[in-house]
């Protein structure tokens, strides 16, 4: 007989029942202007949930809720305050002191006195700034202040880092502070929510940026859930009506997704207590696999808390449209293209070319599907369980599950999200990759302090490269700009080759884990970028 | 004739209780007619069988999951379980899976693991009841009883290997979400120990554990924890006595044994392993003597032209004054890295090993007393071992990595470019 099982531990120390279990933590790390925005809408929005008072469910549950959110998000001072479970870093002073005074003026809950972190400098929008400079400068400084919020924590599950892929701050630090969260706290889970810059942002730089940013954290991150501007853009201007949209409407509706997700449902065992360590299930769920790491969020319905009194949902309709927006790739409840249906499983007809699946269709690796609302058990999930929507190489059970809770979110009645590991982002990287690769190639237009950004950045990843595995040294004679140039074609080749394999998936290719560069290949790129016939030369 | 009789019926009497103590030392055992009718091979004592040998091969815990699953299932476990721990019968596992079959098989087998070590200790070990806090997994209770594999897929068809990389993902997973949980048990265990500081009535241990502060807690909980031990005695005693009077039933065995082989000879063409309890040291050195020898034999082989080549090649160099230096350096290495090799291959003649459970104590002072062990001297045990087996490791990848080196040399026209950090 073991006594001394988790739970007894738990509440001999707790001194709550075992039905109230807590939930483990999870660390935010706020990074640069948008990341230090968006979390405050954030652990705004996840507090206004947790105290809302519909609920729609029994007192005693709602308290369970509460209690969960609470304690993952959240922790207790002495005047009663909750404080955020965060730490904001940014190279500019102005947004994290509008952040800190923004939390103060509610009321209602509030930032850690010394859980920030910024300097004068700024970044520049330059990766390479983020990443190699304030990076190691300002290391040892992040680093104890996101220890000490860690040892505020009982259990740790993992961090959130909060980053836009397009600036100098959010996407350089970022990715360094990943990797230092990987060394030093190899146990614990790491997410980054990634904000992805609007396709004709006004960032120069930002393709580098984002290709950089998604090379490194593919390494040390676990998971990367991918916030889109554009989509939720779209969100805001079709769906919530709003005339002027300002990046507070944006990042609330972000808010909104993040908390849809991440609030309390059920553990599995059907036994109604709240799930201890969501970000765990999600990443057993859907990123187990080490190339096929990046995720999107889809939520419905997407209109605003104001119209919700003239509507009323089922779960069928509500999840009808999640399906189809799954499968035909659309942002929005609205607009969805129904005629995009799955490969049908059949024999072709006669005389017609062999069943081949619509080019629209999205095909997806793994899906997670959480509700909340009233009659959640009721709602019926079949229709994600269908194999045609997932690749040949996983069956739909172990590619889909389910996440319920009877308590609403917000004054949402009934509501449903989806986050999904598929090629919903194939497009949007094809576009980013494609761009980087033209300005690369070009090199007309720099100017100086961008030519210096390329410089650095180009050094930088021609270092990664140098350091990799000692049985890639077969290139050892090549020097250095050319090793930079495979560098680049790595780079988008390895995001290629996953679209790649995420498109071509129902022909069961199998994935080989490294790549084969044909050396006449590239010796004909670079002549016909003429690296060959010249150096380039950077003078300081 | 009446002493004949006299000593039959007294053997008569003896095995019953033998058996009766046997079954009542093995957790959930069967009743001494089960064993009988196994025997004869009657189909009725084959699903007890089935369900004994899976409680007591499986690994700590996880018989609540394994009594969930189909017969089939639970057959498969077994069979794993002991072909693993190298049993030699074909004959349980050449047949198809069928839970009301081979009930003599199965008795085999399971007096084949008792006979081959302390099984019956190890099985006691693991279900004692704990009164203090015990480490979270020490490293010489899991190599104890190695486990079964679980509920595994089984493919007639090659797997795609995404599918291979996406579950070994998820036990990466779960592994991480193992050492969490254990840190934060550990985080929980010191809080508890500090909250309970001046509680114990034994002053050399001085504050409470989980069990002892569940109990002052509730009430109700000091009455299971005295049924556990009081079933725990019992086990105990049946134990001791099935060690006095264990003989007799491997007499009975090797009737057994003899029923099978007269039944099918042709199956048992392997020699089978049941030895008697006395013999059992003996047979075992001289083959582990034998295996010795041979290996050292192959490697003088293997080293005698090595060295000679190497002579030839180095010819006269080294030897001279100059040389002096070079040399104690390379002595010096070479003593080294042969004192690092035989540290890893000693498993547990480390007088620090715990050789059993130890219960943790939190104390201001520095003395653990005779039976105590410090955590750091055991934190600096298991440190020596992590990194000899991290040494291991490297090796291991290193081989790989030359390997795919020599691969990929294989093909002159190519360039591989590896992906970082797995």
């Amino acid at each position: 007989m073991r006594i001394n099982s988790f739970s007894v531990i738990h509440s001999l120390v707790f001194s709550t029942g075992p039905s109230l279990w807590l939930g483990m933590s999870i660390v935010t790390v706020q990074l640069g202007q948008c990341g230090n925005q968006i979390g405050f809408e954030v652990f705004d929005a996840l507090f206004r949930d947790s105290h809302c008072s519909q609920g729609l469910c029994s007192k005693r549950e709602n308290e369970a809720y509460q209690a969960s959110c609470k304690e993952r998000f959240f922790r207790e001072e002495e005047n009663g305050v909750p404080v955020a479970r965060a730490v904001l870093v940014d190279m500019e002073p102005k947004v994290i002191n509008q952040t800190l005074s923004r939390a103060a003026r509610s009321g209602r809950w509030t930032y850690g006195q010394h859980a920030c972190f910024c300097q004068r400098q700024g970044s520049g929008n330059n990766w390479a700034y983020g990443y190699s400079v304030h990076g190691p400068k300002h290391e040892e400084s992040i680093m104890n202040l996101i220890q000490k919020e860690v040892e505020k924590c009982d259990s740790l599950s993992g961090f959130f880092i909060i980053m836009s892929m397009a600036g100098g701050t959010g996407s350089g630090l970022g990715a360094f502070v990943t990797q230092k969260l990987q060394d030093q706290y190899p146990s614990s889970l790491k997410m980054n929510q990634i904000i992805w810059p609007y396709g004709t942002g006004e960032v120069i730089l930002q393709n580098y940026n984002s290709i950089l940013t998604l090379s490194h954290l593919y390494r040390s991150s676990d998971a990367l859930l991918i916030h889109e501007n554009d989509a939720v853009h779209k969100i805001c201007a079709r769906r919530m009506n709003i005339k002027q949209i300002s990046f507070r409407d944006l990042n609330q509706v972000l808010a909104h997704q993040l908390g849809s997700v991440f609030q309390p449902t059920y553990s599995e065992d059907g036994s109604f207590h709240y799930r201890r360590n969501p970000l765990g299930d999600l990443m057993e769920h859907l990123v187990p696999h080490p190339e096929f790491k990046m995720l999107s969020v889809r939520n419905i319905p997407q209109m605003s808390e104001n119209s919700l009194a003239y509507s009323t949902f089922t779960w069928a309709g509500l999840l009808k449209h999640l399906r189809q927006m799954l499968i035909s790739s659309a942002k929005m409840e609205e607009g969805i293209d129904w005629q995009v249906q799955p490969p049908s499983s059949g024999l072709p007809p006669l005389g017609k070319m062999s069943a081949h699946k619509d080019p629209h269709f999205n095909t997806s690796i793994a899906n997670l599907v959480i509700l909340r609302g009233k009659d959640v058990q009721s709602a019926n999930v079949e229709g994600f369980k269908d194999p045609a929507l997932y690749t040949s190489w996983l069956e739909p059970l172990h590619a889909f599950s389910t996440w319920k809770t009877q308590r609403a979110f917000g004054k949402y009645e009934k509501s449903a999200a989806l986050v999904s590991n598929s090629q919903l982002l194939v497009k949007p990287l094809d576009v980013i990759v494609g761009k980087a690769w033209n300005m690369f190639a070009s090199k007309t237009q720099f100017q100086k302090e961008e030519q210096m950004g390329v410089l650095a950045w180009a050094l930088d990843v021609a270092m990664s490269l140098l350091a990799w595995d000692n049985s890639a040294a077969c290139i050892p004679a090549i020097p250095l700009l050319t090793t930079m140039f495979i560098t680049l074609e790595y780079l988008s080749s390895v995001l290629f080759s996953n679209m790649l394999h995420m498109s071509l998936s129902h022909c069961s290719l199998p994935m080989s884990p490294h790549l084969a560069v044909h050396p006449s290949f590239v010796l004909h790129l670079l002549t016909k970028y003429g690296f060959l016939s010249r150096h380039v030369i950077f003078d300081d | 004739m009446g002493r004949r009789r006299h000593r039959v019926e007294g053997v008569a009497r003896a095995l019953p209780e033998a058996i009766a103590a046997l079954s009542r030392s093995l957790p959930a055992g069967p009743s001494p007619e089960i064993f009988r009718r196994a025997k004869f091979d009657r189909p009725e004592a084959a699903p007890v069988l089935w369900q004994l040998l899976l409680r007591v091969l499986s690994p700590l815990g996880a018989n609540d999951t394994l009594t969930d699953l189909a017969p089939e299932a639970q057959a498969r476990v077994v069979k794993s379980a002991l072909d693993s721990q190298g049993y030699p019968r074909s004959a349980l596992v050449q047949f198809p899976e069928g839970s009301s079959q081979r009930s003599r098989e199965l008795l085999l087998a399971l007096s084949w693991l008792l006979a081959r070590g302390p099984f019956l200790e190890q099985l006691l070990a693991q279900t004692r009841v704990q009164l203090g806090d015990q480490l979270p997994q020490c490293e010489y209770e899991a190599l104890a009883i190695p486990g079964p594999l679980g509920p595994h897929v089984e493919t007639e068809s090659p797997m795609d290997l995404r599918l291979v990389e996406w579950l070994m993902g998820k036990l990466r997973f779960r592994w991480r979400r193992l050492i969490s949980s254990q840190q934060e048990q550990c985080t929980l265990l010191s809080k508890i120990h500090l909250y309970t500081r001046g509680c114990h009535s034994q002053k050399n241990l001085d504050h409470l554990s989980v069990a002892e502060t569940e109990m002052l807690r509730d009430p109700e909980s000091s009455q299971q924890l005295l049924q556990a031990l009081e079933s725990e005695n019992v086990r105990l005693g049946a134990a001791l006595e099935w060690r006095q009077c264990e003989l007799v039933f491997w007499q009975w065995m090797d009737t057994v044994l003899d029923a099978c082989l007269s039944e099918s000879p042709a199956v048992t063409s392997q020699p089978t392993v049941l030895p008697m309890v006395s013999e059992h040291g003996c047979g075992e050195l001289e083959l582990v003597k034998q295996e010795l020898q041979a290996l050292q034999e192959e490697l003088r082989e293997v080293a005698e032209p090595r060295r000679a080549a190497w002579e030839a090649q180095v010819g006269g160099l080294g030897q001279g004054p100059e040389w002096s230096t070079t040399r104690r350096a390379l002595q010096e290495a070479v003593r080294q890295e042969l004192a690092a090799l035989q540290g890893s291959w000693e498993p547990s003649s480390d007088p620090t090993q715990p050789q059993r459970p130890h219960r943790l104590v939190r104390r201001k002072d520095e003395s653990p007393g005779p039976q105590g062990l410090q955590a750091a001297e055991m934190i600096r045990t298991l440190s020596t071992q992590e990194a000899g087996l991290k040494k291991a490791l490297h090796q291991l990848q290193s081989q790989c990595q030359q390997e795919l080196a020599r691969l990929a040399g294989a093909l002159p026209g190519l360039i591989w470019i590896m992906v970082p950090g797995h």
